[in-house]
C-alpha cells in the first residue's frame, strides 16, 4: 500500500510525508472544527473573547488613567484564563483520541529508516551495572557489530556500535545470562512504524515512546534502544518536523473551516 | 449493603483517582504530543498574544504617563490646579418633570431624590425656547443660546422648497463615484456634517487635561474630536438613514401605509414555513435608483408550542409568542465590498392565524460602526465587545410602532427598559472609568415613556377614556421610581470631592388636544391654497407660495414667507415683516379652543427677543408656546393644511413638552447647595466649567451657579421604602 501510494504520489511531484501530513492536517482540522462546535460553549466563548478584546481597546482608551489600565492588565489576565477554560473544555473531549492518533503517527513521520550502510548504537539499560559485562548480542545476518561493546556504569548502560549490509527488518537478541530479549531494528526506506525503544513497565512512558511490547518484568533489562535518525519534511521550501508542519496546517484548516462553517473557537 | 457500598465508594475513588492520573498523564505528555489539535492552537496562540499585547501596552502606558504629565505641566494644563471638584457626575433624564417629581416626592416614591433635595439642591431648570430636546441639550452642552448653536427643533427647512431636513446632522453620499452600465460605484464613503455649532464645554475640559466620559447626551452625532470619549445619543440615523423605520412584516394582506416611522412587509406562507425580509439601505451601487438592500429570513411556526424558529443569516433563534430576540447582526450585502452592517431585534407578534413579526429599526452595528457613532470609533466597539450589542439609534425607543398599535404597551416598555439597562451598564462603567473629570449620560427613557403612558396619568385623556381609572397601570410612577433607584446606586459610588447633578431638559404635560395652525393661518388668510382645494398633502403639497404669508412646519416655528429668503417669498423683510410678526402674535397669543374653552396657545415668541447670534437668520420668526395639554397637531408638523384647528389627539403619544417653554422647566438636583433661585439649563456648561477652575469662555450667555462645595460631607444613598 505505501510503496503503491509513494508512487502515485511521486508521479504527480508530490513528497508522500508531506502529503500525508497535509491530507490529516486538513482531515483533522476539519473534525476538529466540527467536534469544537458540538461540544464548546459557542456563545460564552463568543462573549468571553469579545470581553478580552474590550479590556484590550479599554488599555488604548482610558490611557492616561493609571488606574484603569491596572485594572484592564489584571482583567485581560482574569478573562484569558476563563477564555482558555472554555476554549479547553471541549479539548477534553478530543485529547485522548488526538494524543493517541499523533503517537501513532509519530511512529511513521517522526523518524526515518536506518540506511544500510549507515552506524548505530544499541543501548541496553539495566538496574544493576554489576550485569553490565553478562550482556551480549546475537546479530541476524546483515548486521554486523563494528566495535566492542562500551560499558557505561554510572549510566547502566552498554552499547555496541552496528551497521547493516543490506535493507530488512530485523530483530537483534540481547543476551544475559540465560535470557534472551528481543529488539526490532528496521533498515531501509518508506514509512515503516518505527520504535526506537522497547521498555520494561513504565505503561504510560511505553504508550508514548515505545512501539513494542514490553520486556519481561523479573529481568535486569530496564530497556533497549535504538536512535533512528529524525525524518524532515520538506514542505513550501523548508524542512519541517512533521508535528510542526501538522501544527501549522491544522491550524491553518482550522482557522479556514472555521470561518466556512461559522465556529467560535 | 453496607459492605458492597463500602467497596463501591473504595472502586469510585479509585476510578476517579485513575481517571485524574490519565487526564494529567495526558494533559503533560512528553514533547509533542501536547498538541491537541487546532483548537488548544487557537486557544493559545490567541491567549499568549493578547497577553503578550496587553502586557507590552502596560508597558508602554507606564512609561509613557510620566512625560504625558510631564508635557502637560509643559502646556500649562495643570488639570484639577484651580478644580473645587474632583469629578462631575452629571445624569441626564430627558424630560423629567420637577412637578412631577415632587409629587412622587411626597408619595414617598423617590426617597433617593428626597434625600438629594433635602442634603443639597433641587430646583425648576429653566429651559429653551422652544423647549425641545435637541434644543435644550444643545444649550445643555454649549452653554450658549440657539442663536449661538444652530438648533431650533428637530427639523429645519430646505428655503429653495420648503421641504424639511433633520437639523442636527447632514448625511451625504461620496463625493464622486464611478459609473458602469447600470451600476455606480461609489468612490469613499459617506459625507457627514454636523449642524450644531458651538463648543461642548467637555472641549474645553478635555483641553485643560480633564478626563470626560459622555454617554448618549443628544446632538452629538456625529461625534466630534476631542480629549475624552463619547457615544452619540439622540440624532443617530439607523442604517437606512432615517430617525427609526421599524418594519412589520405581516401574511395580513393590507395596502395601508403606516403614516410615518414604519414600513409592512409581506410574508410570504408555504404550510408552517415563511419568508420574508428586512429592508434595509438604499444600494449604493444602484446609482440613486431608490432600490433597497435586503436580509431574508424565514420562520417555521410551531402553534403547538405558541413559538417560531426564526433563521436571519448564520443566526438561529426561537421566540415565543410576545418575546423580543436578542440583537440580531444582518449585514447587507450590495456586492462584494459593498455591504452594511447592521443589528436588530425580532418580535413575535402572531403565529395563528397570521404570522406577524416586528422587527425594530435596523440600528448602526455599535461593533463595526458603518458610520462613526462615538469618539473615537473604538469606543462604540469597546461597548459592544463588553456588554454586547446594544442600540445605537437616536430615537431607539419605537414610539411610532406604539402610536400605531404594530406594539401593544407592554412590548414597548419591554423595548424601552432593556435599553435602558444597556445604557446603564454603559454608565456604571464610565463611572468606573472616570474617577477624576467629568461623566455625564442622558437617559431617554423617561422621555418616551411620558410621551406614550401620560395617558393613564390624564384624568381625561382621549386616548385612554376607555380604560378605567382603577384599571389604569401606573407605568410613569414606576418610571420614576425606577429612575429614583438608579440615582441611589449612582450615590454610592461617588464621594464629597464629587459633583452630582441631576438635571433635564424640560419637563412634561398633557398632549390631550392638536392644534393644526396651518389650519388656522389658511382660515385666517394668512396661508392660500391652490384654487380649489380645501386641503394640502403633506410638506405643503397645493400650498400657492404666491398668496402666503405664513407658514409652520416642525414643532414650534412659525415662519414667514420671506422675499429673498424664501424661495417663493412674498413678505418684504423690514416694517412689513415686524407688522406681520406682530399681527400674528396679537391674534395666536391667547387663542382659545371652542371646544374646552381652553387657551390652546399661552404664548407667542418673536425670535429677535429670545435668540441672540450668528444663527439667528435660521431660527423660525416666531415660536409657539401651547398651552398646557396642547401641542401642534401631527398634520401641522408635517407641513399639511386640514379643515380642524382644534381636534382631540387618540394617539399613545399622549405626553408632550412642545408647549410654552415657562410651563415645562426640568428638574435641578445636586448633591451639594446652590444658591441660585432660578437656575437654567444655559447654566450647567459654565458652572462645570468654574467648578473645575477653568476660566469661562467670552461668548457663553449662561452664568455660573454659586455652589457650595463643602467637602465634610456627603450624600448618602438611601434605599425605597
Amino acid at each position: 500500500m505505501a510503496p503503491l501510494l509513494s508512487a502515485r504520489m511521486g508521479s504527480l511531484g508530490v513528497n508522500v510525508p508531506s502529503g500525508i501530513v497535509v491530507g490529516i492536517s486538513l482531515v483533522i482540522g476539519l473534525a476538529m472544527v466540527i467536534v469544537f462546535s458540538y461540544t464548546s460553549d459557542q456563545k460564552a466563548i463568543h462573549v468571553a473573547k469579545d470581553r478580552l478584546k474590550a479590556h484590550l481597546l479599554a488599555l488604548r482608551l482610558f490611557q492616561d488613567q493609571i488606574h484603569v489600565v491596572l485594572a484592564s492588565y489584571g482583567r485581560i489576565i482574569l478573562a484569558t484564563g476563563h477564555y482558555l477554560r472554555l476554549a479547553f473544555k471541549p479539548l477534553l473531549f478530543v485529547i485522548v483520541p488526538m494524543t493517541f492518533l499523533i503517537v501513532q503517527l509519530d511512529r511513521y513521520l517522526g523518524s526515518v529508516p536506518l540506511s544500510s550502510g549507515q552506524f548505530f548504537l544499541l543501548k541496553v539499560r539495566m538496574d544493576n551495572p554489576d550485569s553490565l559485562d553478562q550482556a551480549s548480542l546475537r546479530l541476524p545476518e546483515g548486521l554486523i557489530s563494528t566495535a566492542p561493546p562500551v560499558h557505561v556504569p554510572a549510566e547502566k548502560e552498554v552499547g555496541w556500535r552496528l551497521v547493516a549490509n543490506k535493507a530488512g527488518d530485523y530483530v537483534i537478541n540481547v543476551q544475559i545470562a540465560d535470557q534472551i530479549f528481543a529488539k526490532r531494528v528496521i533498515v531501509g526506506s518508506g514509512l515503516p512504524r518505527l520504535s526506537s525503544v522497547r521498555l520494561r513497565g513504565r505503561f504510560w512512558e511505553r504508550i508514548f515512546v515505545s512501539g513494542e511490547t514490553a520486556l519481561p518484568e523479573n529481568t535486569f533489562v530496564e530497556g533497549i534502544e535504538v536512535q533512528y535518525p529524525a525524518r524532515n519534511i520538506t514542505f513550501a521550501g523548508i524542512e519541517w518536523n512533521w508535528i510542526w508542519l501538522f501544527f501549522v496546517l491544522s491550524l491553518a484548516a482550522g482557522f479556514l473551516f472555521k470561518s466556512i462553517l461559522g465556529v467560535e473557537i | 449493603m453496607k459492605l458492597r457500598s463500602k467497596v463501591g465508594l473504595a472502586d469510585r475513588r479509585r476510578l476517579s483517582v485513575f481517571l485524574a492520573l490519565l487526564g494529567f498523564i495526558l494533559l503533560c505528555p512528553p514533547r509533542s504530543h501536547a498538541y491537541a489539535g487546532p483548537g488548544a492552537g487557537f486557544a493559545v496562540l490567541s491567549s499568549f498574544w493578547t497577553l503578550l499585547i496587553a502586557f507590552l501596552y502596560s508597558l508602554y502606558a507606564f512609561f509613557v504617563w510620566p512625560f504625558r504629565q510631564l508635557f502637560r505641566l509643559l502646556r500649562r494644563r495643570n488639570a484639577y490646579g484651580k478644580a473645587q471638584i474632583k469629578r462631575a457626575v452629571i445624569l441626564g433624564f430627558d424630560g423629567m418633570d420637577p412637578e412631577l417629581t415632587e409629587r412622587f416626592i411626597a408619595e414617598g416614591r423617590l426617597p433617593n431624590l428626597a434625600k438629594l433635595r433635602g442634603q443639597g439642591t433641587f430646583r425648576k431648570l429653566r429651559t429653551t425656547y422652544p423647549a425641545i430636546s435637541p434644543v435644550a441639550w444643545s444649550t445643555f452642552m454649549t452653554g450658549v443660546n440657539p442663536g449661538k448653536h444652530n438648533i431650533y427643533d428637530f427639523l429645519a427647512r430646505d428655503l429653495g422648497n420648503y421641504l424639511p431636513y433633520l437639523s442636527s446632522a447632514e448625511i451625504k453620499g461620496p463625493k464622486r463615484s464611478w459609473k458602469i452600465g447600470k451600476y455606480t460605484i461609489p468612490l469613499g464613503g459617506a459625507r457627514i456634517k454636523g449642524m450644531r455649532r458651538g463648543t461642548p464645554f467637555w472641549h474645553w475640559l478635555g483641553d485643560a487635561g480633564i478626563f470626560c466620559s459622555v454617554l448618549r447626551v443628544p446632538v452629538t452625532f456625529p461625534p466630534e474630536k476631542f480629549s475624552g470619549v463619547l457615544l452619540s445619543g439622540m440624532c443617530v440615523p439607523d442604517l437606512k438613514g432615517s430617525q427609526g423605520t421599524f418594519c412589520l412584516c405581516t401574511t395580513r394582506p393590507s395596502g395601508d401605509k403606516f403614516r410615518e416611522g414604519g414600513v409592512r412587509v409581506p410574508i410570504q406562507r408555504t404550510g408552517s414555513r415563511c419568508s420574508s425580509y428586512v429592508p434595509g439601505p438604499e444600494d449604493p451601487l444602484g446609482g440613486g435608483s431608490g432600490d433597497e438592500l435586503r436580509v431574508n429570513f424565514e420562520i417555521h411556526t410551531d402553534p403547538g408550542k405558541n413559538q417560531a424558529g426564526f433563521t436571519v443569516d448564520s443566526a438561529s433563534f426561537t421566540l415565543k409568542v410576545g418575546d423580543y430576540s436578542e440583537w440580531i447582526p444582518v449585514k447587507f450585502k450590495a456586492a462584494v465590498g459593498f455591504s452594511a452592517h447592521g443589528i436588530c431585534r425580532f418580535y413575535l407578534k402572531e403565529i395563528s392565524p397570521e404570522v406577524e413579526v416586528y422587527v425594530t429599526p435596523v440600528n448602526i452595528d455599535p461593533g463595526r460602526p458603518d458610520l462613526p457613532i462615538s469618539h473615537p470609533v473604538t469606543y462604540s466597539i469597546y461597548l459592544a465587545k463588553l456588554f454586547g450589542p446594544y442600540a445605537t439609534l437616536g430615537l431607539a425607543e419605537d414610539t411610532w410602532a406604539l402610536n400605531e398599535k404594530v406594539l401593544d404597551d407592554q412590548a414597548f416598555l419591554a423595548q424601552c427598559y432593556a435599553n435602558h439597562e444597556d445604557r446603564e451598564r454603559m454608565l456604571f462603567d464610565a463611572l468606573e472609568k472616570t474617577q477624576q473629570g467629568l461623566c455625564a449620560c442622558v437617559f431617554d427613557t423617561t422621555d418616551r415613556v411620558q410621551h406614550m403612558f401620560w395617558r393613564y396619568l390624564d384624568d381625561d385623556h382621549p386616548a385612554a377614556r376607555e380604560v378605567p381609572r382603577d384599571q389604569r397601570p401606573t407605568v410613569i410612577q414606576d418610571l420614576y421610581a425606577r429612575m429614583d433607584e438608579l440615582i441611589g446606586r449612582v450615590m454610592k459610588q461617588i464621594d464629597e470631592h464629587t459633583l452630582l447633578l441631576i438635571v433635564s431638559d424640560h419637563g412634561f404635560k398633557s398632549f390631550a388636544r392638536c392644534v393644526n395652525l396651518n389650519a388656522w393661518l389658511h382660515q385666517n388668510g394668512y396661508l392660500a391654497l391652490k384654487s380649489g382645494k380645501t386641503e394640502s398633502g403633506d410638506w405643503f403639497d397645493d400650498v400657492d407660495w404666491s398668496r402666503t404669508r405664513a407658514y409652520t412646519m416642525g414643532l414650534n416655528g412659525l415662519y414667514l414667507n420671506l422675499k429673498g429668503r424664501e424661495r417663493e417669498g412674498i413678505v418684504e423683510p423690514g416694517a412689513e415683516a415686524e407688522a406681520l410678526k406682530d399681527e400674528l402674535r396679537g391674534k395666536l397669543d391667547g387663542l382659545v379652543d371652542p371646544a374646552s374653552g381652553r387657551t390652546g396657545i399661552t404664548g407667542v415668541f418673536d425670535c429677535d427677543a429670545v435668540y441672540a447670534g450668528p444663527y439667528v437668520d435660521n431660527a423660525p420668526d416666531l415660536i409657539v408656546g401651547y398651552g398646557d395639554g396642547f401641542r401642534a397637531s401631527w398634520d401641522s408638523v408635517m407641513g399639511k393644511v386640514t379643515s380642524q384647528i382644534f381636534e382631540d389627539n387618540l394617539k399613545a403619544w399622549s405626553g408632550d413638552h412642545c408647549i410654552d417653554p415657562r410651563l415645562v422647566p426640568g428638574v435641578l438636583f445636586c448633591n451639594h447647595s446652590i444658591s441660585e433661585e432660578k437656575p437654567a439649563i444655559v447654566d450647567v456648561a459654565p458652572t462645570v466649567l468654574k467648578l473645575f477652575g477653568l476660566a469661562l469662555p467670552g461668548h457663553l450667555d449662561g452664568k455660573p451657579w454659586t455652589v457650595g462645595i463643602s467637602t465634610s460631607r456627603s450624600v448618602a444613598p438611601s434605599t425605597a421604602s
